[in-house]
């Protein structure tokens, strides 16, 4: 106490009316420091011990399936509803997806009905512009607002006015509407995800292969869907987005790489400090679970 | 490597930009808040600018405006929208039933469409994926399992109504189930934040500072 009476009066305003635990402040540099040693110590050591990797395949066979079962010059819906704050963790086997598509013939077209959706699908198709894709496999289908009655539009007609081009002939000749695609790629963020297409756009053609890319995070979310076949494939763990690129093809020894996984050695750190912070939580509640809770005023048994 | 930035000045800039504004941000966690602050008013403002853009070049114009100006008659559905976006652009002199129907017809609408989609799309398979499992045994006792779990979870939700000793029991475990469930999610939710993060140091440390390319 006396000692908090003695703090400089700015140390109070500092933090406002938080009240964190003394020296708080000094463990998060502290983490992001160890957090920055373990990334420039595991990509010293590529690859052996610390593989991010799941070893289980099951869910990259199920996409290269998704993917063998794609017709020659297949149309293929790129649904980019990732959002910026989450969209890094996928970013990686979005990429591997895109690439491992075009490297089968597919055309990609693009689709939003998320604004921070649109965002990344301008930027990803941008970044595949200058990496000299073919203008004739890609296509930007713009922004569809209104989410769930965008969706269900697009089901019907998905071509924006004044889409020019093969892929938009294409579309055009098959309907204009979403049945005009071979599978759709739903790549999902926080608020429009996968579970979004299935409701409005899976309902409507269900015949249509989905496969979904999400966050770890939406992964006790989309595997039920998984279970009822309404996904064909889906990769919503860091340790499965792994497995696929790696499956697609590390180019992690080239000298550009496209992009890069989470380092292992970081992530099994920060695991680690987790559990830490957990153990130690649970050892000071276990003194209160001991004793017995206080009997609630309304709710009673033998009311 | 990103990706997003090119190798050019603009590229550099860019990535001086994130690096600078990503540290602000981590500033907060030793207690300085201006930088923190800096980058909030930052991305608020920019995020209105590019909502705005969006709203206008990707929707209004091409969905409202120019089929309007070309053919008004022709489009007689648009009106109503028109008249919701005068009423969001401030234009109190409309009449309040005026805008109340379009508004009305639009909101039943969404929730029409959310709804519908979640019970159609959602609930109703998962319900049958559930009650007829389809396979071996194994998927019998899962649904069997994830059957009981759910019912003794909704017992937990049994709030301020007489019940038994043996109901007070299953909604006791079915609060604790709930609480396991929750804090399952949240081990989810962990690791892909910290995935976010561990992205983040790799962009300092690469596209930035270029030691961990």
């Amino acid at each position: 106490m006396s000692e908090a009476g003695a703090a400089p009066p700015s140390a109070g305003r500092r933090y406002g009316s938080m009240s964190r635990p003394r020296g708080a402040a000094l463990w998060w540099p502290v983490l992001l420091v160890a957090l920055s040693i373990a990334i420039l110590a595991g990509g010293a050591v590529p690859g052996g011990a610390l593989q991010l990797a799941n070893p289980d395949t099951a869910r990259v066979s199920e996409v290269d399936e998704a993917f063998d079962a794609l017709p020659d010059d297949a149309l293929v819906l790129v649904a980019m509803d990732g959002d910026l704050g989450t969209y890094p963790e996928i970013r990686p086997a979005v990429r591997a997806a895109l690439d491992d598509l075009l490297r089968r013939g597919a055309a990609l077209a693009f689709v939003s009905v998320s604004v921070e959706g649109r965002a990344i699908a301008v930027a990803e198709l941008a970044r595949l512009g200058a990496v000299g894709v073919d203008a004739d496999g890609l296509l930007d289908l713009g922004y569809v607002s209104g989410v769930e009655a965008g969706l269900v539009r697009l089901v019907t007609d998905a071509l924006p006015p004044g889409a020019e081009g093969a892929m938009a002939s294409t579309i055009e000749e098959r309907g204009g509407g979403l049945s005009a695609f071979d599978l759709f790629l739903l790549v999902g963020g926080t608020d429009v995800g996968p579970r979004t297409w299935v409701e409005q756009v899976g309902t409507r053609l269900p015949q249509k292969p989905m496969v979904g890319l999400a966050p770890t995070f939406a992964q006790p979310e989309l595997a039920p869907y998984l279970r009822t076949s309404q996904l064909v494939a889906l990769l919503a763990t860091v340790r499965d987005d792994a497995a696929y690129v790696e499956s697609v093809g590390d180019d992690a020894e080239a000298e550009n790489p496209a992009d890069r996984l989470p380092s292992a050695a970081a992530m099994l750190l920060g695991m680690l400090v987790a559990l830490v912070v957990l153990a130690q939580a649970l050892g000071g509640a276990l003194p209160r679970l001991r004793r017995p809770a206080p009997r609630p005023a309304v709710e009673d048994d033998e009311a | 490597m990103t990706g997003f930035f090119d190798e050019g000045l603009a590229g550099v800039v860019a990535t001086w930009v994130a690096a600078l504004v990503t540290i602000g941000v981590w500033a907060y966690l030793v207690g300085e808040r201006r930088f923190f602050r800096l980058a909030q008013h930052l991305l608020a403002g920019l995020a209105t600018g590019y909502f705005t853009v969006l709203a206008v070049r990707e929707v209004l114009l091409p969905r409202l405006v120019e089929p309007m100006v070309s053919d008004p008659g022709g489009n007689l559905l648009l009106w109503p929208a028109l008249l919701l976006v005068l009423a969001m652009a401030g234009a109190h002199w409309l009449a309040r039933p005026v805008v109340a129907v379009p508004a009305a017809i639009l909101v039943a609408g969404v929730a029409a469409f959310a709804l519908g989609g979640a019970v159609v799309g959602t609930l109703l398979p998962q319900m049958a994926g559930a009650l007829l499992p389809p396979g071996p045994v194994s998927s019998i006792v899962n649904g069997l399992i994830g059957l009981a779990i759910t019912a003794l979870v909704l017992l937990g939700f049994l709030h301020g109504v007489p019940r038994s000793r043996l109901m007070a029991g299953a909604a006791g475990t079915g609060r604790w189930l709930l609480l396991g469930g929750i804090g399952g999610w949240l081990g989810f939710l962990l690791v892909s934040r910290l995935a976010l993060l561990v992205d983040r140091l790799q962009f300092l440390l690469g596209d930035w500072l270029g030691i961990a390319r």
